[in-house]
Parts: structure tokens; C-alpha cells; sequence
């Protein structure tokens, strides 16, 4: 097998920064294989990428050492256009990376820049739609494609250039979990063609399928190996900041043989070796949540959006209590953040009713509501704006007037309760995304609203940094804010929301505990979502526990120990 | 707001070739200097108004009613108080408005709604890679035609980021609506820093992608829409240019369509 990319002791170092992005990684990608690159944020995954086609060192300059070689020419040594004949790339910000008018014309772009006629254009945009299954939308406006579809897009229109290695740089973060699905089954089929696949992820259970997974860390290359071997080492993975499959880490939690990658494999192993004696299905134990007062009411809520010719929510009826810890989930365009940004009146119902406390949000002036209820949006860096972290953090309170001594202590709570303390003096530009995220927490959070909505939270976080995230958010809860989560992380859903609410085409679907909606995996289907590989195995299994220290719990008091039989 | 204002439809108007429609917006924009008179360019912004709804793009104008009656507004006021007219309606400490300056001063308003309409009958009938293409083909260099579509481009971007931008500090409590003047200053810098920031994060990142993609600026690269110049468009340009000439007629000889003399 001859090798399509060489890493031969590279470093690098981004101008003006002292840690090194990357440390003497060396290996080789052989013609035709599909490495997964994975690890926590900043441990130089993208960086690697943008190696491979030149972007490192020729756009994004700093100390470079050690060399790339890919299809036999020094990547250092040419500019990334020249580059770009060998090498596709998709970026990991799909929103920014589709420039032109159409779809058509999207997907153009990269054969212009090779200088193709117009038949062989042609040709060659209606087979690599057909790849990514995009082609009815050929004269589609691409601002009005789903994420999902974008993203597709993306890497249909660096397809079309048949570049002999495709990079894609987290291909699956911040998309809804059926543009997720969609993608990774896209993925599949592009590795039967002749062609070297480099994907980072953060996702162990996209991994699954790859030949090779390089794990990086703090920019070293720690370890590189073909999946089931890889993947196995819990510790090993946690460690670089993913979460571990949950077939394996159940496996060894209970100290089973075998260790099975997929769900279908764990529970064929479950019943070949006979781990569990057969279950009931009603000893599961039924979950019911206790709720307190209510705070937020919606009464026959609809609303649409001004041009649009449908409504984005329909008659939504929903009650929210005091100390809730809600997960709201659906697929993009569902109605989920439109019907969250009701919550603080930052969109007035069509018709129907808003309540905030039993009085219509309309009812409020504006810095009474926000004292009631706080939106993290999305992005933190579409709100951080102060020179500090302190002064960032204080915008809020000093806004809604709060007097000195409230003001002082609520933004030491704010950060103390955000892990960020003795940040005060700190640039907020300069932390990670992580951080950031954390700051805008602690913006929202230094105002105390008795609600806090959070729009996906944990998006562009890896394991680590999310399970920091929803650790602060459970203590938050366990302090009495009522917790509103938007999400499409089923796992986190599962671990720390008490209760789900499925939409779907601006309706509410399904309320309830979410032990309960995890159960139901047909209605999750008809939302487009399917649980976690741990809970879909707790659902063939029969058990009630929705984390893996509870699931091993509940099966120890059952299962037959290896060896007995 | 939403600033895409491209409208996808297949009218002649957009089956144009990109070159005639920037030349024929270029001379409704001489036509439209012919006169000073209101009526005269009433008649002009009626004609750019019936292509309009020939190119089935009236909505597209419709987003910019707001901005069109404003420039309208300012114009017809201010106007009247710089110029000089022979009829005087009213005097004020120094100040004073003929009807001549009154008149003048809608002509002025109803030229700058006809420039904009123009302009945006362009963008609404033409695809951001045509007027690219069309410049290149007029000589534009490269760099230049590339820059002026990628702005046009990235407006309604930079717009969605600016609405969610103000969104997420209005959850904060920040007060659009206040009228002192010192909380307006102090509301400028948490919107336009984020703005600001953003809008440098995406450009930075596109001209990854565009590299990424094997774009140089002055490398030679085909075009996937090759727009050729037709009968029709010979046409356009041929009664647009007749138009002028009776225009400059019909002002410079038969002296028409002048409330003051001696301006454009």
C-alpha cells in the first residue's frame, strides 16, 4: 500500500503564542484509508488538518518545523491554491465556507478555479449532488438550506474537485442530529472510492468506522491505531477529552467479556454469553416528576414569522414549574428556539398567550423580564464584548441598575459558580471557546433570573468542557434556577435534563420525565432523533437508570457473574 | 432585515447578459440627470417601476420601501432651504422657500429614489457570479469586480449577525429603546464590538476557504454561467441610448423639463 500523506516531525507554533499547536507528530495515511483525527478542543486537531493542505504554514503563519508530504509534494513548499489540486478541505465552519448564489453555482466554484469548460462542469456537478444527495435543490438560494444540507454541500462542492485526500474538520458539530445522521452515512459511502479520507470528530461513536484513529493531545500524536483498538481504552480516550463508547465503558463497568463497539454487538454478546437472565418488562420502575410552582405558562401559543407563510409554532400549550430542568429537543426548524425566545419576550405570540409568574410577558418592561428570565444565546462571542471578564459579567447588572455591594457579590457568585474565578482581569477574547461559553453563563447568571434558557450549550465543547458545563448547570438547578436546555446532544439530555420535550414542525410532540420520552423510541423517530448507544442499550435491556453508574448499579443486583454458569 | 436581493425568476430581464444591465443602469442613471424637473423624473421612475414588474421583482423593492420614502422625505426638506427660486412662498430670519426650490427639491428626492430603484433592479434580476462576470468582461480588473460582489454578498450576512447580536443584549437587559443620550452612547459598544468581531472572524475564515479551493485572484478560471450578448440585448441598449439622446434634446435644445436652470 503506498502512502498518500507522510507527517515527518512536525511542529508548529501560532505567531504570537507559546504553547505549541502541534509537537512532532509523524505517521503516514496510506492511499484509500479513512483516518479519524480525534481530541479534546485545542489539541491541534483543525490545526492538522490545515497542515495537510498548506493552510499551515501559509495563511495561518507561525513556526514551522518537520514536514508534510502528500501525494509526493511538500505541502509547505507550495501556496494552498496550488495545493488545492491534491487536497479538498472542508472547513469546520460550514455557514462561512458557502460564498455563492445557488447551489449550482456553489458547487462550481472550486472546478472554475480548475479552469474546467462548462460541460465537464456540468457533468460533474450532477454526479457529486447525486453523491450528497442534493440533487433536486440544484437552483436552491443556499441560505435556505438546513445545516445539515449546507453542510452537505460543503463537501459535495469540494467532492467535485476529485481531489485524491478530502479533509473535513468536524463535519458533524452543530448539526441536528438527522443532518448528523445523513452525514455520516455519507461519509461511509465515500470511503468504497479511491480516495484518502481525514475526518476529526469528537464523536467516539462515529469513529467506529474509520481505519485508523489518531488520537491527539495537547498536540501530541499519543496514540494512533485501527479502532477496536483504540477505542477500547477508556482511559485512554477520556483522557484526550471523549467520551468513551458506551458499550465498552458498560462492558468493563460490569466487568464483562468482550468488548463490543456497537449497540447490536453488546446486546448479541449480552445474550450469546447469557450476561443477564431474561427481564420483565415491568419492573421498570416509573419515574414521575415532582413539580413546584409554576412560572411559565403558554397558552395556545402560535406565531410566525413576518414574510414566512407558515406558522413556526402551533397552538403550544406548556407549563414550566419552579426547579424544572427541561431538554427541549427536535430537528432544526422545529420551533424549539422560537418558541424559547417567547420565554424572555424577545418574540411576541400570534396568537395566544405568554406567561411569565401568571402575567403576560408583554406586561413586562424589559429589564423586569430579563430579571426573571435569562437566554444564553448560542454563540458567546455574539455578546462578549467588554475588555475583561469582570466588566463583561457585570454588563447586566450594572444595566438593570443593581447597587454596588449586590452587584460585587452576585458577579463573584456568577463566577464562582462558572469555575471562573480569579478570571476577573482576564481578556475574554483571548480564553477558549469553552471558557467563553462559560462566560456568557456568568453574564446571564450575575443578573440571578429565576430561569436560565441555554441554546445548545454545549456546541463546539468536547467531552470534558461539556460535562463541566452540565455539572454547572446541575448545581445551578440544585440552587432552585429553573434550567432550560436546547439541545442535540441526546447524551446530555439523558444525564441531566429531568424532563423532555420533543418537537417537531412547531408542536409539541412529547412532554414528560425524560426516563419516560428515552423510552420511546418510536416517537423520538418520528422526531427525527434516536437515543445514545447507552440508552438504547438500557431500552433493549429493560433497564429505568439513564446514567452508566446507575445503570451498573441496577444490574449488579441482577447479573449473573461471569463464569458462574 | 433580511438583504438578499437577488429574486430567482426567469424573465427576459434576468436573461440579460450581466454587461447590459450594468450599461443600462449606468444610462437610466444619465437619463435621470436630464431633467430637474418632478414630473419629468416621475415619468423616468414610472418607466423603471414598469420594468420592475416586468421582471416580476416588485417585492424586492417593497424591503426597501422604508429607505426609499426616507431619502424621498429628507430630500424634498432640505432641498428647498439651499436653492433659489424666483416664486418665494415664505421667509424666516434669512431662510426662505420658493416653489421652484420646493419642486426641486421632490425632482432631487424622486432622482434618488429612481438611482436606488435602478440599482436594485440589478441586483434583483442578476446573480452576485454575473455581475462579477460582467464586470471582468467590462474590464474591471479582477480584485476589484471579486471585492465589490463579495460585499454585496456579505451584507445580508453581517445583517443576520447583527440581529442576533441584538438579541442576545437585549436578553442582557440592554435598552434600545431609551431615550438619554448617554445610555445610547454606552449601548454602542456591546453591539458593535461583537459585530465587529464577527464580521472579522468570517472574512478571515472565507478567505481560507476560497484558498482552500484553489482561488487566486489573478490565476486565469472559466466561468460556469457564460453569458453571451444577444439581439436583445443590443436592443435594450439601443433604446435605452435613444431614450438619452431625446432626453438631451429635448432638454438642451427644446429647453424642457428645467424648474432651475443652470443644475443638473
Amino acid at each position: 500500500m503506498t502512502s498518500s500523506i507522510v507527517f515527518d516531525h512536525l511542529s508548529f507554533s501560532y505567531q504570537n503564542t507559546t504553547a505549541p499547536a502541534l509537537q512532532d507528530i509523524s505517521g503516514e495515511m496510506t492511499r484509500g484509508s479513512f483516518t479519524m483525527v480525534m481530541g479534546h478542543s485545542g489539541a491541534g486537531k483543525s490545526t492538522l488538518c490545515c497542515a495537510i493542505n498548506g493552510l499551515v504554514p501559509r495563511f495561518l503563519r507561525g513556526i514551522y518545523e518537520g514536514m508534510v508530504m502528500v501525494e509526493g509534494m511538500e505541502t509547505g513548499k507550495n501556496s494552498v491554491p496550488y495545493m488545492a489540486r491534491i487536497v479538498g478541505i472542508v472547513l469546520q465552519d460550514f455557514e462561512a465556507q458557502l460564498f455563492s448564489t445557488n447551489v449550482e453555482l456553489e458547487m462550481a466554484f472550486g472546478l472554475e478555479n480548475q479552469c474546467l469548460p462548462r460541460t465537464d462542469m456540468e457533468e460533474r456537478i450532477n454526479d457529486y449532488l447525486r453523491v450528497v444527495g442534493l440533487e433536486e435543490l440544484l437552483r436552491r438560494d443556499t441560505g435556505t438550506l438546513s445545516g445539515g444540507q449546507k453542510q452537505r454541500l460543503a463537501i459535495g462542492s469540494v467532492l467535485a474537485m476529485e481531489t485524491p485526500v478530502l479533509v473535513m474538520d468536524e463535519p458533524t458539530t452543530d448539526i441536528d442530529p438527522e443532518g448528523r445522521h445523513h452525514i455520516l452515512s455519507l461519509i461511509r459511502r465515500l470511503r468504497t472510492r479511491e480516495r484518502t479520507l481525514v475526518v476529526t470528530d469528537l464523536d467516539a461513536e462515529a469513529a467506529v468506522q474509520a481505519d485508523q484513529i489518531w488520537l491527539l493531545k495537547d498536540g501530541q500524536l499519543v496514540a494512533k491505531g485501527p479502532p477496536a483498538e483504540i477505542l477500547q481504552d477508556s482511559s485512554l480516550i477520556e483522557s484526550c477529552g471523549i467520551r468513551p463508547l458506551a458499550t465498552v465503558a458498560l462492558f468493563q463497568a460490569m466487568n464483562w467479556p468482550g468488548q463490543p463497539l456497537t449497540v447490536e454487538a453488546a446486546a448479541a454478546e449480552i445474550e450469546n454469553r447469557r450476561l443477564l437472565c431474561p427481564r420483565r418488562p415491568e419492573c421498570r420502575a416509573i419515574s414521575v416528576l415532582a413539580p413546584g410552582k409554576v412560572i411559565m405558562e403558554t397558552r395556545n401559543l402560535s406565531y410566525r414569522y413576518p414574510a414566512s407563510a407558515t406558522n413556526a409554532l402551533n397552538d403550544v400549550d406548556l407549563t414550566i414549574h419552579e426547579g424544572d430542568f427541561v431538554a427541549m429537543l427536535g430537528q432544526n426548524g422545529s420551533g424549539k428556539t422560537t418558541l424559547a425566545k417567547h420565554f424572555n419576550g424577545l418574540l411576541k405570540p400570534t396568537a395566544g398567550d405568554m406567561l411569565v409568574r401568571g402575567r403576560p410577558v408583554k406586561n413586562y418592561r424589559r429589564h423586569e423580564l430579563a430579571r426573571e428570565v435569562g437566554y444564553v444565546f448560542q454563540n458567546p462571542d455574539h455578546q462578549i464584548f467588554a475588555p475583561t471578564v469582570r466588566e463583561e459579567v457585570s454588563f447586566g447588572p450594572r444595566i438593570l441598575g443593581m447597587d454596588r455591594k449586590t452587584l460585587e457579590r452576585n458577579i463573584a457568585e456568577a463566577l464562582d459558580a462558572t469555575g471562573l474565578s480569579g478570571f476577573e482581569d482576564k481578556n475574554p477574547f483571548l480564553l477558549n471557546r469553552g471558557e467563553r461559553q462559560r462566560v456568557a453563563v456568568a453574564s446571564i447568571l450575575a443578573v440571578k433570573p429565576a430561569v436560565i434558557i441555554l441554546d445548545e450549550p454545549t456546541t463546539g465543547l468536547d467531552y470534558v468542557h461539556q460535562r463541566d458545563t452540565m455539572e454547572m448547570l446541575k448545581r445551578l438547578n440544585q440552587f432552585g434556577h429553573t434550567i432550560i436546555i436546547i439541545t442535540h446532544a441526546m447524551w446530555i439530555a439523558e444525564a441531566y435534563a429531568s424532563r423532555s420535550i420533543l418537537m417537531k414542525e412547531g408542536r409539541i410532540l412529547l412532554d414528560g420525565p425524560t426516563s419516560t420520552v428515552f423510552s420511546d423510541e418510536a416517537m423520538l423517530a418520528a422526531a427525527s432523533l434516536a437515543p445514545s448507544d447507552l440508552i438504547r442499550l438500557r431500552n433493549r435491556l429493560g433497564l429505568a437508570a439513564m446514567t452508566l453508574s446507575d445503570m451498573v448499579k441496577e444490574l449488579k443486583n441482577e447479573a449473573v457473574p461471569p463464569g458462574s454458569f | 432585515m433580511n438583504l438578499t436581493f437577488y429574486n430567482d425568476e426567469a424573465t427576459w430581464l434576468h436573461r440579460l447578459d450581466p454587461r447590459t444591465k450594468i450599461g443600462g443602469v449606468l444610462l437610466i442613471f444619465v437619463i435621470c440627470l436630464c431633467f430637474n424637473h418632478p414630473l419629468f423624473i416621475a415619468v423616468i421612475l414610472t418607466g423603471v417601476l414598469a420594468i420592475f414588474t416586468t421582471a416580476k421583482s416588485i417585492k424586492i423593492l417593497w424591503k426597501l420601501r422604508f429607505l426609499l420614502v426616507l431619502l424621498f422625505v429628507f430630500s424634498a426638506v432640505l432641498w428647498p432651504f439651499f436653492i433659489k427660486g424666483k416664486t418665494i412662498l415664505f421667509q424666516w430670519h434669512g431662510l426662505e422657500v420658493s416653489s421652484e426650490s420646493l419642486l426641486y427639491g421632490f425632482a432631487m428626492g424622486l432622482r434618488l429614489m429612481t438611482f436606488v430603484s435602478a440599482g436594485l433592479l440589478l441586483l434583483a434580476t442578476t446573480k452576485n457570479e454575473e455581475i462579477t462576470n460582467g464586470l471582468i468582461r467590462l474590464g474591471i480588473p479582477y480584485p476589484a469586480a471579486f471585492a465589490l460582489a463579495t460585499a454585496i454578498r456579505l451584507a445580508p450576512t453581517f445583517a443576520d449577525a447583527g440581529a442576533t447580536i441584538v438579541q442576545a443584549q437585549v436578553s442582557r437587559g440592554l435598552d434600545l429603546d431609551s431615550r438619554n443620550i448617554f445610555s445610547r452612547f454606552k449601548r454602542f459598544a456591546p453591539l458593535s464590538i461583537p459585530i465587529f468581531i464577527s464580521a472579522m472572524r468570517y472574512t478571515n475564515f472565507l478567505a481560507m476557504a476560497l484558498e482552500s479551493k484553489g482561488f487566486q485572484p489573478d490565476a486565469p478560471r472559466t466561468s460556469y454561467y457564460e453569458p453571451r450578448i444577444t439581439g436583445k440585448d443590443w436592443l435594450v441598449l439601443g433604446f435605452l441610448t435613444l431614450t438619452l439622446a431625446a432626453c438631451l434634446y429635448l432638454r438642451l435644445y427644446l429647453h424642457w423639463g428645467i424648474i432651475i436652470s443652470g443644475r443638473l
